[in-house]
């Protein structure tokens, strides 16, 4: 039986070869879209399931609340708090304290030398708390001693040539040295903290610039406690008030408007995108991904509709067989198992050309997301388990609709040929079908085109600064020293302009603080810390508003006056900024005073994302970081380059150059939304073209059901321009139909979405009206061609079928 | 009104050549009822094809109102068709999403004439073959007298000179049968002219003259005396 109906199966299917091809192609296709967004998924949903604690694991976030910036999430901490916590809370069993090493320019060893991103201060606990595998060295001393330090397999492989080497060697850091204690195994990419080298914290408690941080006035260390339990979380959660009472606010010149809670580490990766300060590898959007696993459904739902569509518009034909059948005694049963062979055929062979497409597509993928994606059929659930899945329910799917509408028919119905009433039971299903992937099709192009447009206003809009033709050099803790030096050199060029220090090409610094105006009332005002020269805001192109630049002419303004931006003299409700003076707890003076000479007008500093803070500027040279270059727009970028790693090298001997084009890093703010939205416009075409692909299949099948009807017409003298447009109208009305359902629907969705950027365009009418004519358009022209053919045909050679 | 001269048709597949009609010439003059008869097979449904514009023949002459036809375009022969012939069929061939009143309705909207036009014809039409109370209903929700009835309202309501029934029985017991022969009967009396193919020799004594068809070619031009016609009535 079951080998009769297998090989019926593939006797139908190979009869309507055409049919069969786009059920194929479709399935095929959209399976392989399923299977590509799901590895994604699966990517975004991997990061820190490798701690085995996870579910323990809580990293510390404060909500700051203070006057200027606002409220706002902070991931960094308070030397004390991991200390404290385990003091005062029974189910803290362990905490650990991380913080990056910033004050580090370059790492030698004998003659090679590396500037290293992912260097970090920890605790030793850290060993235990993030499961951290040592391959050599005792685990309870590598994080231990000051001026040690733990180095993953992959770094001591880059210094020392192998793992084993490394032991005991010494590192120089800039110029201090620090042996290596031990060598752990390289972190897995998918750690929402990633190091390559940890360093115990209590190498920077003995240093002088870290005495601060021992007291709970300053912030700049991230927080990790490891529960006894997940039950815990509430009570510490609520145990924070009184502990912050304890701790904090009992205390002088800390902080006044402050609260705390825990985030579980498993949601780090995917729900930060509120927290600012965060020392994280990488940082994902759990909104990204609901959206990814909603257009996955759809696309294997529309390529299940595709199947369906068609095959109820075959059981027409099919009628009369399976009429027959009744009559020679088959069982219902024996029935349903045809039907679903038939589709679990189609879906086998689909789920192979799928992967086949998947293999095709993966280097593409990987290249867009820097991934490493591949096909695992043993590893990985999605290509064993997951795949049995997907044919069992798409085989189920597909079979089943179509064979249970033909089961119910009564035999003689059957045989007669399906009749009308029944026949207008089918069109109205199919209509609602083709209305669902049209409402699909209508929200996924309105959602490409906001997105798009919003990605371009961002991209374009004016952000205050200008990165055109700069370059950022960075040249370490003392490189200040040499800053006349670089600038001189570096102007000998006839194709630099200008030539600027500061603590980064942004002209903030990291941090973040307050500031008091110096008059009764004594305001304090939250705001960022800039460091820059005479010459940066002219050569970023950064507008005054109010007074003047820092002035090289006069001595006088170094250390001692500051500029800042219309956003922090909005927060003070000044008309006139100019002669103000603030207490200002960075200055470089020691009477700590220091006077507003101008305001800039406000530029954004980070992403467009978020608002423009207030934020204060010094001209302090010993916190310069680098220099930005201003070259000339048409100048060799490759020589101008060259040019100044000579110059580096002869002033800066030894330390490596890092030129950083400006534009490029900061297209890196947006290159998360930008390979998002690739992503996302790759799937809506794919989605699209399989809406057309069943608009296709099955408008052909109903035009064969409608051959009669359209020689008869043709017979009575009806033109072909006539019949054609009959033909088309009834699709234009369910897309017409579809685009009333969709649009209400993308509107409020995009809307929601568009909220999230703090500067946003406005949905207007050609958002709404181009996905309507753009589904207009492939349904005609889908349509056109076999509507035309069909209405075109000899009426003689039409009739005879009856 | 017709004149066919040497017409023939053939039919090719890849493989096989297939000559349905084979040099057929014959005169039909306007007012006549006119049967074709002969065995499955032998070309009459081609013949009828050809007369009614449905298709053209592959040899041979067709003078249809005076004007050479046999080379038109299909446009051309919509123009002809749509304004001189109605069609009666073996099956009805209704189109089942329209309602009686629709389907009779539809030569005249293409056509194109008013709606108010319309109405009057299609009352006056569905109120001539009795089947005005059903003008609101589908045509698989009545029995097949009924549906033929339909199909020849909807063949006479634009006034052709011309219908053609291609086995306008055969679908139909003996009593419906009689009934739609009895209305193509009074439609030629009242100066329609008829070209009927038919296998039964019952029907055919409606007609004045039968003309028998055997492998592609007429075999017997048989003129009867319009009495017999007549009498049956």
């Amino acid at each position: 039986m079951f080998v009769i109906n297998i090989k019926i199966a593939l006797r139908s299917l190979i009869r309507q070869k055409f049919y069969s091809l786009i059920n194929l192609a479709g399935l095929s296709a959209g399976i392989a879209a399923f299977l590509l967004i799901a590895m994604y998924v699966q990517h975004e949903l991997s990061f820190d399931r490798h701690l085995s604690k996870l579910d323990r694991l809580y990293r510390v976030v404060e909500i700051q609340n203070e006057p200027g910036v606002g409220e706002q999430h902070v991931a960094i901490t308070m030397g004390p708090l991991a200390k404290a916590m385990k003091d005062d809370f029974p189910q803290v069993i362990n905490a650990v304290r991380f913080m990056p090493v910033f004050n580090v320019s370059l790492i030698k060893y004998n003659d090679k030398s590396f500037n290293e991103q992912y260097l970090f201060y920890a605790d030793p606990s850290a060993i235990e708390m993030f499961d951290i595998e040592i391959v050599h060295g005792n685990p309870a001393q590598v994080l231990a001693e000051p001026r040690t330090v733990l180095v993953s397999e992959k770094s001591a492989l880059k210094y020392f040539g192998s793992a084993e080497a490394a032991i005991g060697k010494t590192l120089l850091f800039d110029n201090t040295s620090f042996r290596v204690s031990g060598v752990m195994k390289d972190q897995p990419e998918t750690s929402h903290l990633y190091f390559e080298m940890l360093v115990p914290v209590a190498t920077a408690e003995v240093l002088p610039e870290f005495e601060r941080m021992k007291g709970w006035g300053s912030n700049s260390l991230i927080t990790y406690v490891q529960l006894d339990d997940p039950s815990s979380f509430d009570i510490i959660n609520q145990g924070f008030d009184d502990f912050l009472e304890k701790h904090v606010f009992s205390q002088k010149d800390t902080w006044q408007y402050l609260e705390m809670y825990l985030q579980p580490v498993s949601k780090v990766y995917l729900k930060s995108g509120h927290i600012k300060f965060q020392n994280v590898y990488a940082m994902g959007d759990a909104n990204m991904v609901n959206i990814f696993v909603v257009i996955s459904g759809l696309i294997l739902l529309i390529a299940c509709v595709n199947y369906i569509n068609i095959a109820i518009a075959r059981s027409f034909k099919r009628s009369r067989e399976v009429g027959m059948r009744k009559v020679l005694g088959a069982g219902r049963y024996g029935l349903m198992v045809q039907f679903i062979s038939e589709s679990a055929i189609i879906t086998l062979a689909a789920l192979i050309m799928s992967l086949g497409l998947v293999e095709l597509v993966l280097p593409e993928l990987n290249s867009l997301l820097g991934t490493n994606f591949r096909i695992d059929f043993l590893s990985n659930p999605l290509y064993n388990l997951g795949l049995v899945i997907l044919f069992i329910i798409i085989s189920l799917i597909s079979g089943y609709y179509p064979a249970f509408y033909l089961l119910h028919l009564q035999p003689i119905q059957a045989l007669k040929g399906i009749s009308s009433d029944s026949g207008r039971g089918t069109g109205t299903l199919s209509s609602v079908l083709v209305v669902f992937q049209f409402v699909i099709s209508i929200g996924l192009i309105l959602a490409v085109l906001v997105i798009r447009d919003q990605v371009n206003f961002i991209k374009n809009k004016d952000l205050g600064i200008h990165y055109q033709d700069i370059l950022y050099v960075g040249f370490g803790d003392k490189g200040y020293e040499k800053l006349k030096v670089v600038k001189t050199e570096l102007l000998k060029n006839p194709n630099i302009k200008s030539v600027a220090g500061c603590s980064f090409m942004n002209g903030v610094s990291g941090s973040q603080g307050p500031v008091f105006v110096d008059d009764t009332s004594n305001t304090k005002l939250y705001v960022r810390y800039g460091f820059v020269d005479e010459d940066f805001f002219e050569t970023m192109g950064i507008e005054i508003a109010e007074g003047r630049y820092f002035d090289g002419d006069l001595p006088s303004d170094v250390n001692r006056v500051n500029i800042i931006n219309q956003a922090a003299a909005k927060a003070l409700g000044w008309e006139v900024a100019e002669g103000k003076f603030f207490m200002y707890p960075e200055a470089a003076d020691s009477s700590g005073k220091t006077e507003v000479v101008g305001v800039v007008k406000d530029y954004n500093y980070y992403s467009l994302r978020s608002q423009i803070e207030p934020a204060i500027w010094g001209w302090q040279p010993e916190r310069f970081e680098g220099v930005v270059i201003k070259t000339a727009s048409k100048a060799n970028a490759e020589k101008i380059k060259h040019f100044i790693e000579e110059k580096w090298n002869d002033i800066f001997p030894g330390q490596p150059v890092q030129i950083i084009d400006a534009v490029n890093y900061n297209l890196k703010n947006y290159r998360k939304d930008q390979n998002s939205f690739t992503l996302f416009v790759y799937f809506t075409l794919i989605s699209l073209l399989l809406s057309c692909l069943g608009l296709f299949g099955l408008t052909s099948l109903i035009l064969e059901q409608k051959t009669k009807s359209i020689g008869i017409r043709k017979v009575l003298g009806g033109e072909v321009w006539q019949i054609t447009f009959m033909l088309i109208r009834n699709y234009l009305i369910l897309v017409l139909l579809a685009g009333v359902i969709a649009l209400p629907i993308g509107y409020y969705l995009m809307q929601f979405q568009l909220n999230k950027f703090a500067y946003r365009i406005n949905i207007n009418a050609f958002h709404l009206l181009l996905p309507i004519l753009i589904a207009i358009l492939i349904s005609f022209t889908t349509i056109v061609f076999k509507a035309y053919k069909s209405a075109n045909s000899n009426p003689a050679d039409v009739l005879k079928y009856e | 009104m017709i004149n066919a001269i040497n017409l023939s048709k053939i039919f090719r597949t890849d493989e096989v050549e297939t000559t349905a009609l084979n040099k057929v010439s014959f005169t039909i003059n306007r007012g006549e009822f006119v049967a074709i008869m002969g065995p499955s097979g032998c070309g009459k449904s081609t013949l009828l094809n050809i007369l009614g514009l449905l298709d053209n023949p592959s040899d041979g002459e067709y003078f249809f109102l005076g004007k050479e036809v046999s080379k038109f375009t299909e446009k051309q022969r919509a123009t002809m068709r749509k304004n001189n012939i109605g069609f009666v069929f073996q099956n009805f061939n209704l189109i089942e999403e329209l309602n009686v009143y629709e389907n009779v309705e539809l030569p005249l909207v293409y056509l194109g004439m008013t709606a108010s036009e319309r109405r009057e014809k299609v009352e006056a039409t569905l109120g001539q073959m009795q089947i005005m109370h059903r003008r609101k209903h589908f045509p698989l929700q009545l029995s097949g007298g009924q549906q033929q009835r339909v199909a020849v309202a909807r063949a006479v309501v634009a006034n052709p000179h011309l219908i053609l029934a291609d086995e306008p029985t055969g679908n139909l017991d003996s009593a419906h049968g009689d009934e739609v022969m009895n209305l193509l009967a009074s439609l030629n009396q009242s100066g329609t002219t008829i070209i009927m193919v038919t296998h039964s020799q019952h029907d055919a004594e409606y007609a004045q003259r039968i003309i028998r068809l055997f492998d592609g070619q007429i075999i017997n031009e048989n003129i009867k005396t319009g009495r017999e016609a007549s009498n049956s009535l």
